[in-house]
């Protein structure tokens, strides 16, 4: 054998080590193989092992050897063609929760909505992208105060673009027959936020049972008017004052929801100072892995199958490439016009994170405005951090090929983004959503393999899922 | 069973030729108009012949593109309009020899790519024509020839190539990328070790060989299908061989596995290899797991639907040419037979899958 390709490691536990190459291809080794491999002695059995499974090649050409290029070059690539656009057509809500990460205005304050001149270049802007498929999320504040702007640009994009869908991210306070026309849409879907149990989801949002009286009555009529498909939930976690995950879950349950997305307090916009909690990400971390536990042990004992969806997501993105959909977690994930965020006030950023920095007055991380178009040198100078192929401290991971970055959430925090990787909070959480992932998938438990078998939409658990070196 | 060859007659002192049966009005010398009919017979006239068709009507045939034999009077179609299954048989002449060939190999060797030139012309718009054999890259200068011919006059074809994979170089590679859009390879792989492989194939070296070539095809772009034939020989490998293709083979577009089909050497060695997969299918769900996993295309061709449990149903293509296949007696209450491959004209029902179930 010639050439072992160059292999990443990191330990598990004191027994494990998980090893990886640049393509994702993985396996666990115990601490003697890891030594032959760091000392050049790897024996016969050993070279065996990594020749059959694609780590090792013989000569430029050969099958090993494309194979590889194959396979890393899939890694780095993101595919094009369709765009993932975030409009904020107010900052205005009607709700006042605290978490709130985009410091929403007030229901009855002037200047925070687009005026007909904006809406206008709105269109524009949508006009010039290179797409022909697009993905348009309206975002808020709650967007459904300006439901004629909302009409506005999807009576637009429908003629402009062969493929769309829109994402309404609504608080779903006030439904009347002019919103419900507008869901009826195939096109059309819902995303909304349920925090779980009706105390829970009060304190956090609504601050007044009979508004969670109301949210509850409208999240079910629309759920029977466009079925459970077109409407998704995820639950904001105050880690304060979590809530119990079975009660949880049974929430979700109870409007027929499969699929959940637990998401941390953002430490942004009042959570800064509302959640000081949303600083640090070892509490998140533990209640993450108990939450997982009981979903496991929940869906083995109820037959029934809930998911969460970010670990399935890292889950898929662990097993093949491509799996891109969701925006926070792709590499590279550079800014550009397609995969941006168009604020109430006509600026674009990169994403909905830059916006709220810029809110604040930390930084103005805007890549141009609707007038004026996108700005080359801004992109510029953010693309470099938006890759974590090359990045001193992720290049010793192997967990590189499945990850991303955050650039926007570094600054954040720490107000720098070269911050030693392993200190920053999105490298901490996926570090550990990587370990949890990967301690599931060499589980031989029954009630493990059943969630992630259904998860990922298998008969069965693959063993070639799970090598372990000689 | 429809009928691939016509009993036809025409002046027996002309050449064979090539001619189109006209929708309408002629458009080229080859379209052959109807002239005249009686009980049992057409006839045709072309720019510069006459020939007779029996026991054939005007619908069945319009627009086919027929090579007209006068010394054995018969017509083959070469194209049925109405159908995407046609393909050309490039040579009878093969070096492998597999345990469950359809069609076994010949010695002697006669060149029609004249023919298939003329017929490729002749076409419905966008046609995908299968080129088959034997195999085909024996004569790979003609093919890249006649390949080259058929695309400079018609850009709208493609071609499925099933090929053993064995005779690429490494200076096809300029030919495979110019024509990679339109060029789909159907290559087997049995099993990803090596004995199993060559043992199938008859040939000792064949898969190192096939790996050497594979490389080529994925440096190449090309579109490639992987094709295996399930079998007693290989059936318990094939977990093994999906992990083998996603990590050594990952550029390849499909992967297609399938079931055997009674004819030619497959009836021959039928008891020595058929592989009941109604009875277990365990082997083949985890291998389609496995792809399922790392997100690679897999198929099931020639699968009827009731021997595939449910969840990998969706998987099996109604993948038997029209001209050869057909449905049991049993199939006619079945709800699923509108999307169901059916089974093989020869397909037996006595020495067949045991769990056959209208659903």
């Amino acid at each position: 054998m010639k050439q072992v390709w160059p292999l990443r490691f990191r330990d598990l536990d004191d027994r494990r080590t998980l090893l990886a190459d640049e393509t994702g291809a993985y396996f666990l080794a115990d601490g003697d193989f890891v030594d032959r491999y760091a000392r050049d002695a790897l024996t016969l059995p050993d070279e065996r092992f990594l020749r059959e499974r694609g780590h090792a090649f013989d000569r430029t050409g050969d099958l090993a050897h494309t194979a590889f290029l194959t396979r890393w070059s899939r890694r780095q690539h993101v595919g094009g063609g369709l765009a993932y656009v975030i409009l904020i057509p107010t900052l205005r809500c009607d709700l006042k929760c605290s978490y709130c990460q985009v410091s929403r205005a007030p229901f009855a304050s002037k200047g925070f909505d687009w005026d007909e001149e904006t809406l206008e270049r709105v269109l524009g802007f949508l006009d010039t992208l290179p797409v022909e498929e697009i993905q348009i999320e309206f975002q808020g504040g709650e967007p459904f105060l300006r439901l004629d702007h909302l009409e506005a640009v999807a009576t637009f994009a429908r003629r402009r673009f062969r493929n769309v869908r829109f994402v309404v991210c609504t608080n779903l306070q006030n439904l009347d027959d002019d919103i419900l026309a507008f869901l009826a849409h195939d096109d059309v879907l819902i995303s909304t936020s349920l925090d779980g149990p009706h105390q829970v989801h009060t304190r956090n949002r609504t601050g007044d049972t009979e508004l969670t009286r109301t949210f509850h009555r409208n999240l079910e009529r629309v759920i029977d008017l466009v079925g459970p498909d077109r409407v998704s939930a995820l639950p904001t976690i105050d880690l304060e004052d979590p809530p119990d995950p079975e009660a949880l879950i049974s929430a979700y349950e109870a409007f027929g929801f499969t699929s959940l997305y637990l998401r941390p307090v953002n430490y942004q916009g009042f959570a800064r100072k509302n959640h000081a909690s949303a600083r640090s990400s070892t509490d998140w971390i533990e209640y993450y892995g108990g939450f997982i536990d009981t979903l496991i042990a929940r869906n083995a004992r109820t037959g029934r199958v809930m998911e969460e969806f970010y670990l399935a997501h890292c889950l898929r993105r662990i097993l093949a490439p491509g799996v891109d959909s969701h925006t926070d977690l792709r590499n590279p994930n550079f800014p550009s016009g397609a995969n941006a965020v168009i604020d109430f006030d006509g600026q674009i950023y990169p994403s909905d994170e830059a916006r709220m920095l810029a809110r604040i007055r930390q930084v103005d991380l805007a890549i141009g405005n609707v007038t004026d178009g996108l700005d080359p040198e801004k992109i510029a100078v953010l693309a470099p951090a938006h890759i974590n192929s090359f990045d001193p401290d992720c290049i010793h991971c192997p967990y590189q090929p499945f990850c991303g970055t955050d650039p926007i959430d570094d600054l954040s925090r720490s107000s720098r983004i070269d911050v030693p990787r392993q200190e920053s909070w999105f490298c901490q959480r996926h570090l550990a959503l990587f370990d949890l992932a990967m301690e599931l998938l060499y589980s031989r438990e029954a009630a493990v393999e059943f969630t992630l078998s259904r998860w990922l939409g298998l008969e069965a658990l693959p063993e070639a899922l799970r090598p372990v070196a000689p | 069973m429809i009928q691939l060859r016509l009993r036809s007659d025409c002046d027996g002192a002309l050449s064979p030729f090539v001619t189109r049966i006209a929708n309408g009005e002629p458009r080229c010398a080859e379209d052959a108009v109807l002239a005249w009919q009686e009980a049992g017979v057409l006839g045709f006239r072309t720019g510069y012949a006459d020939f007779r068709l029996r026991d054939v009507t005007p619908a069945d045939i319009a627009g086919d593109v027929l090579l007209i034999d006068p010394r054995r009077q018969v017509a083959h179609r070469l194209i049925r309009a109405a159908s995407p299954h046609n393909t050309f048989l490039i040579t009878e002449q093969c070096d492998q020899l597999c345990l469950m060939c359809s069609q076994p190999p010949k010695p002697h060797h006669e060149d029609m790519f004249g023919h298939f030139r003329t017929a490729a012309r002749l076409a419905p718009p966008g046609a995908q024509i299968g080129l088959s054999g034997g195999e085909p890259l024996l004569h790979k200068r003609g093919l890249f020839d006649f390949i080259d011919a058929a695309f400079a006059e018609r850009d709208d074809l493609g071609f499925h190539i099933l090929t053993n994979g064995q005779h690429f170089e490494r200076e096809d590679l300029p030919w495979l990328r110019k024509h990679r859009e339109r060029l789909l390879w159907g290559v087997p792989i049995y099993s990803d070790n090596a004995a199993t492989h060559d043992e199938i194939v008859g040939k000792p070296g064949a898969f190192a060989e096939l790996s050497e070539k594979l490389s080529l095809l994925g440096l190449a772009g090309a579109a490639l299908e992987l094709r295996t034939v399930v079998l007693k020989q290989n059936a318990s490998g094939l977990p093994g061989l999906a992990d083998f293709i996603t990590r050594h083979l990952p550029f390849a577009a499909t992967w297609a596995i399938m079931q055997m089909e009674r004819i030619g050497y497959g009836r021959m060695n039928w008891t020595r290899c058929f592989f009941d997969s109604s009875t277990n299918f365990a082997d083949l769900g985890a291998a389609i797991d496995l792809m399922r996993a790392r997100r690679q295309s897999v198929a099931l061709y020639n699968f009827p639907l009731c021997t595939v449990p449910p969840a990998y149903r969706d998987l099996a293509a109604r993948s038997i040419s029209d001209w050869k296949q057909k449905y049991l007696p049993g199939c006619e209450s079945c709800s699923l037979r509108a999307r169901c491959a059916g089974f093989f004209e020869w397909y037996r029902d006595e020495d067949g899958f045991m769990e056959i179930q209208p659903q």
